[in-house]
């Protein structure tokens, strides 16, 4: 109660009843590298900013391969984001273990989720990273958004990072059913390039029907 | 004791067994039901000890309706039947092993299938299988009659004859047999 009274409680909710810590993963989200992920019903790819580093440093990989027929990017904190890439990689393994099949992304999303739930309920730091999952599963081409608040969305185009809302204007107002894919690899490079408003270095992933993930890197072009 | 058998057919799968329980020569039970349907689309055939094979399905019954309520589809037939035998391969590491041999048959949206679960952890997928101290006489019935074009209705006389056979020779096997056929999920129309 004393905590309470000098108006300096536990640091969960905020006094508009916002999960502080929840909020500030996700400012720090809407400062990471943009990213972008766009979904058809005949593929779908993700793409992430290559942040520049100096001449003589390799920059940080982006794009990660999960199991064989999905993949993964993020935004926000490095270690963060390979934290939960580890996680979504140690569960698709799991489920081949157990039922000797490749996991549904929407299983593999739904893990994320509780994983990162966890965080938001206990005395923690929330993990400072929104990841996107692309995959195929029995169900057809998959595409997610997880957030710090363990919220998750399934739709077919997203935006993190930073300038996120003009990336995703882009993405919108491009996007078409029938596209092709160089057609959405480009489409996702000029969300990127409007948002950042220069030439960005990115790595794309992509996933088609019955084909591994693979990853393409478009330099400055 | 038991016999047991599973074929997989055209239009679906089917199992059939004996009635018997033995308590060592004593007859335990005349009218056990050793055929375990665990939903519309699979079921389990149980030979061996049936408390363990009981518990068995009833985990895997759990989990099977958990998965398909999370992911939204259910699990395929070999998805279940991995499960099946992950839990029977971890009673046989941790040395109480689950004292069954289970088939497990049932139809999924690639199609028919039929598996031969034991306590080993072992899963092999078969056209036909049986299970059970009649098993030799059964498959001396099913290697003579079955072959892959045979319908449910048309297996249904086979396992039934193959079982039959087993029960007058096998003093472990009697009383009576059990048929289950379940039918392949009807082929969504494409738009």
């Amino acid at each position: 109660m004393s905590e309470s009274q000098n108006g300096n409680r536990f640091p969960f909710y905020g006094p508009q009843g916002r999960l502080i810590l929840v909020d500030s993963a996700l400012e720090a989200v809407s400062r990471g590298s943009t990213t972008i992920g766009i979904k058809t019903p005949n593929f779908a790819m993700i793409a992430s900013q290559i942040k520049p580093t100096h001449p003589l440093m390799e920059p940080s990989e982006k794009i990660f391969p999960i199991d064989f027929h999905i993949g993964a990017t993020g935004a926000g904190y490095i270690g963060d984001i390979l934290q939960l890439i580890d996680t979504l990689r140690l569960e698709s393994q799991k489920h081949r273990l157990t039922y000797e099949t490749p996991i549904d992304v929407d299983s593999l999303a739904k893990h994320l989720s509780s994983f990162l739930h966890n965080y938001t309920t206990y005395a923690v730091r929330p993990q400072a990273a929104s990841v996107i999952i692309v995959g195929e599963d029995q169900t057809g081409i998959q595409l997610y958004q997880v957030d710090p608040s363990g919220t998750f969305f399934r739709g077919s185009g997203f935006a993190i990072g930073q300038a996120s809302e003009t990336a995703l204007d882009v993405i919108t107002k491009g996007y078409s059913k029938d596209m092709n894919l160089d057609q959405a690899v480009e489409l996702g490079r000029k969300a990127i390039e409007k948002a950042l408003g220069e030439k960005p270095i990115v790595e794309t992933g992509i996933v088609e029907p019955g084909k591994a993930f693979r990853k393409i890197r478009t330099d400055n072009a | 004791m038991t016999t047991i058998v599973g074929i997989k057919t055209k239009d679906g799968v089917v199992l059939g067994s004996d009635k018997r329980a033995s308590k060592g020569f004593f007859i335990g039970s005349k009218i056990v039901q050793k055929i375990a349907t665990i939903d519309d689309t699979l079921a389990v055939a149980i030979a061996g000890q049936l408390s363990d094979a009981e518990y068995i399905i009833k985990v895997a019954k759990a989990e099977r309706r958990l998965m398909e309520l999370r992911r939204g589809f259910p699990l395929s037939i070999r998805e279940a039947t991995r499960l099946i035998a992950n839990i029977a391969y971890s009673g046989l590491r941790n040395y109480q092993p689950y004292y069954v041999e289970l088939l497990v048959a049932g139809v999924d949206r690639e199609g028919a299938h039929v598996f031969a679960a034991d306590m080993s952890g072992a899963i092999t997928e078969e056209d036909f299988a049986s299970s059970g101290s009649g098993s030799p006489i059964a498959y001396g019935v099913l290697e003579s009659l079955y072959n892959k074009d045979i319908t449910n209705s048309q297996a249904s006389e086979i396992a039934s004859r193959a079982v039959s056979a087993a029960m007058e020779r096998d003093p472990g096997s009697g009383n009576g047999i059990n048929i289950l056929a379940i039918q392949n999920l009807q082929k969504e129309a494409v738009a």
